[in-house]
């Protein structure tokens, strides 16, 4: 009974946290009138649609009229802006999928912003590892006047909130000129004290012994922390690259403040905005369909890290 | 191969002392033992030798050259953990190679994937070194494997393998004994011994088992309360301890103490039996008698018990007399049966009886009188 019980509070999880994104995958299959009356069903009905962006912009000129009537002399006027009237709606019809999927790519450069946001998150994510193991390693293998201080710091800055600090953090790259820069989406993230936690946490299972076997077979203190703890570190160094990357990824509030504006710099959460509401109204299912490629890359990381997780478990065996 | 010379190592954590002046010179090639109950300093000692722990004061000179203040990397010994210390993301061959490849290989030949390139004829020599290592310690069908995928006694063998594959000034072995099987222990024991004899390095084994200790060991070192009490042959400590607690720390079954007085004239008597030994003066003394120079005996008693349990160890019994006059039962070895709640007589030699003071120190002043 309890277990029923359980699994239906699971159950109810799942769904609240899994709704948006059902909602999302949905949108991003419909057509704008199916999202606009709600109907359509989970993938939508596919009917054939047509494109009216596509249809203003191919808007016959005079020099297409020109062109037809060339083609088909002894036609009148009507009927040939009729046959390219047809050409022009063949032409812009299409699947709903199909349409929101070719305009999240053609209406803002998103590979681009995909690119950058790999670049950042990466970027992030292997500085955090380079100042972080260290770190972590010091507060626990070795023995100094003012560790425990030093560690009590790290633990104060997980209290601070990152938006407390936004703006002197703004002002100071503004200042040296690194605003609209890749440097000013990455250095204010270089030094994670959660990230000097968790590893700190990790290297306490670490015996001892470990570190000065290493000593003892010519290991500097350098050459321990790459030789011997990060690669006994694996699991946890995946357990922080989830929460590092998806954080970076997903940010938006950072990349919205110190990228002003060049498009070029735009993480994937920044190009989402290119579909907001304009003068002919939000293309939400473009915008989905964006939201859905951005998801993607993360989902698809966490999946494999998740197996390497439980491999890196499985390798340990220190005792 | 060295020489190892400690001189007046004292150690304090905070207001702790835990050694007070160790001084000990190690010949080369020798296999000395650091034993003693847990918490006398033996392990802080040999992390001191190693260069793992700084020592408050006092030096330790290797072929005659202080080495303070040198790290452990610098220093040339070998080392083996109680617990291994393996390197659980390395194979077996690549956990022997580390010590020759932090050693051979300079920086660029290290470096994962680039380094394989570079290494050639450095990286043939240290293959060959591991191999040779592994066949030594029989473990080359291993070579491929994990640690976390062998057993504790072959996690043992790959251990020691990583430590003799370079030539180490001398070795330190830390209780590399104490997470095995008592079996395996037995073996890894004569091995050890074995290994010491083929390779004629200096070795330096810390334990609290004092049965590792009698049987390795050229030396023993009995360490308690951060000193050294005494350090000689095992055949020397076990007949010969200048104090009690050697006396009482070495030899299984624990050697046997009876409280003694000696009278104004130093006639010495343990109760209810006077003895043939004589001391200076007056003073209260302990007697410590081994296991094996008491006998069971009728008609020349010394002291009267009832057996309160025996144990039959295949060759031999193990006899605990409960004596009404002592506070503790006495122990014996005898090749006769015995049955528990029998009356016994026990005898024995004076003139193989230890003679310690009231501090616990040895009598040496003890002499043999016939009674006139």
């Amino acid at each position: 009974m309890t277990q029923i019980l359980k699994h239906l509070v699971l159950l109810i999880g799942g769904f609240v946290v899994l709704a948006p994104f059902a909602v999302m995958l949905s949108y991003s299959l419909k057509s704008p009138s199916e999202i606009e009356t709600g109907t359509g069903g989970l993938f939508g009905a596919q009917a054939p649609m047509l494109d009216t962006m596509c249809m203003a912009r191919s808007q016959p000129d005079r020099a297409a009229m020109d062109a037809a009537r060339a083609a088909s002399p002894g036609q009148t006027d009507d009927a040939i802006m009729a046959q390219l009237e047809q050409g022009r709606e063949a032409a812009c019809t299409t699947r709903p999928a199909v349409f929101n999927y070719t305009k999240a790519f053609t209406e803002a450069p998103l590979l681009r912003y995909l690119l950058n946001g790999l670049i950042v998150t990466v970027s992030i994510f292997v500085i955090q590892v380079i100042v972080a193991l260290p770190a972590a390693y010091a507060l626990t293998k070795l023995r100094f006047w003012g560790r425990d201080a030093a560690f009590a710091l790290v633990l104060f800055c997980l209290l601070i909130p990152v938006n407390a600090v936004a703006l002197p953090l703004y002002l100071g790259l503004a200042k040296l000129g690194l605003t609209n820069s890749y440097a000013a989406l990455v250095i204010p993230w270089t030094i994670s004290a959660f990230g000097i936690f968790l590893m700190r946490q990790f290297f306490q299972s670490v015996p001892d012994d470990l570190v000065d076997a290493a000593r003892m077979d010519g290991m500097g203190e350098f050459a321990i922390v790459w030789r011997v703890m990060l690669p006994t570190a694996i699991p946890a160094l995946i357990a922080f690259a989830i929460f590092s990357i998806t954080a970076h990824w997903n940010d938006y509030f950072w990349p919205r403040i110190v990228i002003t504006g060049d498009r070029d710099l735009f993480t994937p959460p920044l190009g989402l905005r290119e579909f907001q509401a304009g003068a002919d109204g939000s293309l939400y299912g473009p915008m989905m369909a964006t939201a859905t490629i951005i998801v993607i890359p993360l989902i698809a990381a966490f999946l494999l890290a998740q197996r390497r997780f439980i491999e890196g478990i499985a390798l340990s065996g220190m005792k | 191969m060295a020489t190892v010379t400690l001189r007046g190592i004292q150690k304090s954590f905070k207001d702790a002392e835990i050694l007070r002046g160790i001084d000990l010179d190690i010949a080369e090639g020798e296999f000395v033992s650091l034993v003693g109950p847990s918490g006398c300093g033996k392990s802080t000692l040999l992390r001191i030798i190693a260069g793992l722990e700084g020592a408050t004061a006092g030096e330790v000179l290797l072929d005659g050259v202080s080495v303070s203040g040198m790290r452990a990397a610098d220093r040339n010994l070998s080392m083996v953990f109680q617990s291994y210390a393996l390197y659980p993301h390395l194979t077996v061959a690549e956990n022997i190679a580390v010590p020759l490849r932090m050693r051979r290989l300079n920086r660029w030949q290290r470096l994962p994937l680039v380094g394989g390139f570079m290494g050639g004829a450095a990286a043939r020599s240290i293959a060959a070194d591991v191999q040779r290592a592994a066949e030594m310690l029989e473990i080359g069908p291993l070579l491929d494997r994990r640690p976390g995928e062998m057993s504790g006694g072959q996690r043992q063998r790959v251990a020691l393998a990583r430590a003799l594959v370079r030539d180490p000034a001398a070795f330190l072995l830390d209780e590399p004994l104490s997470n095995l099987d008592a079996k395996l222990r037995a073996h890894t024991r004569t091995e050890i011994t074995e290994l010491h004899r083929k390779l004629g390095a200096t070795f330096i084994y810390v334990t609290h088992d004092q049965v590792e200790a009698m049987t390795m060991s050229d030396r023993i070192a009995v360490m308690m309360g951060g000193e050294i009490l005494q350090c000689d042959t095992p055949a020397q400590i076990y007949a010969d301890p200048c104090d009690l607690r050697v006396a009482e720390f070495v030899g299984s079954p624990r050697i046997n103490v009876i409280p003694a007085e000696a009278d104004k004239d130093g006639r010495i008597s343990i109760p209810g039996c006077p003895l043939p030994l004589r001391h200076t003066g007056r003073a209260t003394l302990r007697l410590a008698l081994r296991p094996e120079a008491l006998f069971l005996t009728e008609s020349s008693a010394k002291l009267r018990g009832k057996v309160a349990h025996v144990e039959n160890m295949g060759h031999e019994f193990v006899v605990q007399i409960a004596v009404p006059e002592l506070p503790d039962c006495l122990v014996l070895r005898t090749s006769a049966q015995a049955v528990v709640g029998d009356a016994v007589g026990i005898g024995f030699d004076p003139g193989r009886a230890l003679i310690f003071d009231a501090m616990g120190g040895r009598c040496r002043n003890v002499t043999a009188q016939v009674f006139a």
